[in-house]
């Protein structure tokens, strides 16, 4: 147990001492805030500055003055125009010369920056629809306030000409469009952006923690063989002491880690206000039970793989040789984020219950899952709780068999130079 | 018959199809310079490594003070193995530290004898530095020092003297025969004879996984006789293998040593020798461990060439 510390602390602090430690710490909350803060503080800001736009209207029934006055109803926050019209061209569309002069001044207005866009709205565009719009570049916002103020001045062209006898105005009020404002249970605002990106934040940690200091451990443990420390260290201490303090030093180091990105967390939720966050972004990421299992699979996780690494790193004698066994592993962590658009859809469905209760990918595939269904009691009555606590179950009895496996081939690999060993080779090496 | 520290009894250890030890017995008596001398590929190694539990016998037991090795007991070694590595990013006394704290030491124990170890080994400025800077050979010192350093009672070297020049094996050596009169227990492999014999006062020889002969060496030495003359001489000797008499021929840096047949006229030969060369030593001697390898293994000398079995 006293050897076992000492090399649980010399690995701590090998880890800790590094630079790449606290750029680690600092990295993850800037790219969580990068995440989560900043798409909903620029999603929030209003332009800033007006933006000038040009107008060619081919159609000749004042559909350009129509367009400009319907998008007088944006304003900025000194309530002047969001979009000021410089210019409105009507243009016979017969006279081709006249529209194409207009055009390449209007491109050559858009190329210095004297207007930002311009639309031309062609002949018999009621019937036809057909209308563009040319930009250097277009934000999603003003794409979709185009699109309603021409969508608005057609509908309202197309009522007048047909025969029904009713107000324009109303029959718009009876036809505008209605959303469904998401829900969970308990009277709780869901926002599917914010699933998506919490489920993926939290799977994202856990990937980052087994593959990253997995992949330290592994190339510690081929540094070790290659300069031949270990056949030292094993004459002091058991290969399974050896293997187990490298994994627990490493694993110790990366809850610190995650334990300072905790605080920076609880720093953040506190101040959640002043921060703009919204209240379902906390909801995801302050979820206790949430929390609770994410804690649980993040341990798990990094000593189911953390001893897969252990073991490469025992057979392998070069990184180069052990990038063939990374690939699959860096693949079945990675897998609930390239599900995750269908998990996210389906959290329940047999695919996504079955996949999560395999312990290689529960970790993961668990996490997001538990992240969609935010489970509020812990009760095993919600199928969700229950499915974790059997995840648990099933990884834990996987970790002890893998432990068990990496145990026996270790001590011999450790001392194996040379030619990669083949896999009936490994297999033998369990009777040595 | 001095206490026994150390016993083997009939290990034996396969890998695969190859037998690596075949039924090795020895026995290293208390407070002894064992040496454990084979060609390279013998099975020295593995038969070191089952020693230290690094490695599982396949049969046969290895026995501490005729028991069982207990978990205590790799407190007490002090191993060099022959593949040597320290980490490189450590300061010379944290790797000293963290060595001694694997071996049960406490840290405050060893502080004070890291000093006088490092003095010993010219290597006192470095205590701070880290291991990287140093040379290849100062880190072989240094890996001595990590051997060495929480007073072991059994002493387990394997190929002790590669990576050493003259003078670090000299104080090595030194370092040694100051433990040997403290009554550590050493054990030593090594390829090179001419060391090992002047070091031990047991030997076995090995070869192909199998005990040659092993015993106390002064009696081994008495035993191969006093057919056997070394003679320095200026000029080339070779031609003294055709002499009548002597049965073989060996060169060596500054001499070369003839082993001589039953009814060999010893002056005969100084006679013949003297007529072609200057000869500024000639003396009737026990025969070297080298010789007494080829004798006993029955091995042809062009086998053992470079890398493996040398006089030197």
């Amino acid at each position: 147990m006293n050897k076992l510390w000492v090399i649980i602390k010399r690995e701590y602090a090998q880890v800790v001492k590094k630079k790449s430690f606290v750029v680690g710490i600092v990295l993850l909350p800037v790219f969580m805030i990068v995440l989560t803060v900043v798409p909903s503080l620029l999603a929030r800001k209003k332009p800033a500055t007006s933006q000038q736009l040009a107008i060619v209207d081919l159609d000749g029934r004042k559909m350009g003055e129509k367009f400009a006055g319907k998008l007088e109803r944006y304003k900025l926050d000194d309530s002047s125009l969001t979009y000021i019209v410089t210019d409105i061209y009507e243009i016979d569309p017969n006279d081709t010369t006249e529209y194409k002069a207009v055009r390449s001044r209007l491109d050559s207005a858009l190329q210095s920056n004297k207007i930002k866009s311009y639309v031309v709205l062609f002949d018999d565009i009621v019937k036809n629809d057909s209308c563009i719009v040319v930009a250097k570049s277009f934000s999603f916002r003003t794409a979709d306030r185009f699109n309603w103020a021409i969508t608005r001045v057609l509908t309202e062209e197309r009522l007048l000409e047909s025969n029904i006898n009713m107000e324009v105005d109303s029959v718009l009020n009876l036809t505008h469009r209605t959303v469904f404002t998401q829900m969970a249970p308990g009277e709780k605002q869901r926002n599917f952006e914010v699933m998506y990106l919490g489920g993926l934040f939290f799977v994202l940690i856990i990937f980052g923690t087994v593959i990253g200091y997995g992949q330290i451990l592994m190339r510690a443990v081929i540094e070790e063989k290659n300069s031949r420390i270990i056949e030292v260290m094993v004459s002091s201490v058991s290969p399974f002491q050896l293997m187990a303090g490298k994994i627990i030093g490493l694993g110790l180091a990366s809850l610190t880690q995650v334990g300072i990105w905790v605080v920076i967390g609880l720093g953040i939720y506190q101040f959640r206000g002043n921060l703009s966050i919204s209240a379902d972004i906390s909801d995801v990421l302050f979820n206790p039970i949430l929390i609770f299992f994410f804690v649980v699979y993040l341990v798990l996780g990094y000593l189911l793989y953390s001893t897969i690494f252990a073991l490469i790193g025992s057979i392998v004698n070069s990184e180069k040789e052990s990038q063939g066994f990374i690939f699959p592993i860096t693949m079945t962590v990675m897998l609930p984020i390239i599900l995750s658009m269908y998990i996210i859809q389906e959290p329940n469905s047999l695919i996504a219950t079955v996949l999560s209760l395999i312990p290689f990918m529960t970790p993961t595939m668990m996490v997001i899952r538990l992240n969609i269904m935010s489970p509020t009691n812990f009760t095993f009555a919600d199928p969700i709780v229950l499915q974790s606590v059997i995840g648990v179950i099933l990884t834990v009895l996987t970790i002890l068999g893998v432990i068990w496996f990496t145990g026996r081939i270790f001590r011999v690999g450790i001392l194996m130079y040379g030619k990669r060993p083949t896999l009936p080779e490994i297999i033998r090496w369990i009777k040595y | 018959m001095m206490e026994e520290y150390l016993k083997i009894n009939s290990i034996r250890k396969t890998y695969g199809d190859k037998v690596a030890v075949d039924d090795l017995s020895l026995t290293v008596p208390a407070g002894s310079i064992y040496g454990i001398i084979g060609p390279n590929g013998a099975g020295k190694t593995t038969t070191i490594r089952m020693i230290m539990d690094i490695i599982a016998p396949d049969s046969g037991e290895v026995l501490i003070e005729g028991k069982k090795p207990d978990s205590d007991f790799k407190n007490i070694v002090g191993y060099l193995p022959e593949e040597r590595g320290l980490h490189k990013k450590m300061t010379l006394e944290e790797v000293i530290v963290f060595f001694a704290e694997l071996k049960g030491a406490r840290r405050s124990q060893i502080l004070s004898d890291i000093d006088p170890w490092l003095k010993r080994m010219s290597l006192a400025e470095y205590r701070n530095r880290k291991v990287e800077e140093l040379s290849k050979g100062m880190q072989q010192k240094l890996q001595f020092v990590t051997t060495m350093i929480h007073k072991p009672k059994l002493i387990i070297l394997d190929e002790l003297f590669s990576g050493l020049d003259p003078i670090n094996i000299e104080l090595i050596k030194n370092i040694l025969l100051e433990e040997k009169r403290r009554g550590t227990t050493i054990l030593f492999s090594t390829h090179v004879m001419e060391q090992a014999e002047k070091l031990c006062d047991f030997i076995c020889l090995i070869n192909k996984g199998q005990k040659v002969l092993d015993g106390r060496m002064a009696e081994i030495k008495t035993r191969f006789g006093t057919d056997t003359i070394q003679v320095e001489m200026e000029g080339d000797g070779a031609f003294a293998a055709d002499i009548p008499g002597v049965e073989s021929f060996t060169e060596f840096n500054n001499y070369i040593e003839l082993k001589l047949g039953d009814n060999a006229d010893t002056q005969m030969i100084l006679k013949k020798l003297s007529e072609k060369v200057k000869i500024s030593r000639f003396e009737i001697v026990e025969p070297s461990l080298y010789n007494i390898f080829i004798d006993v293994a029955r091995v042809d000398p062009t086998e053992l060439n470079a890398g493996e079995v040398t006089n030197e």
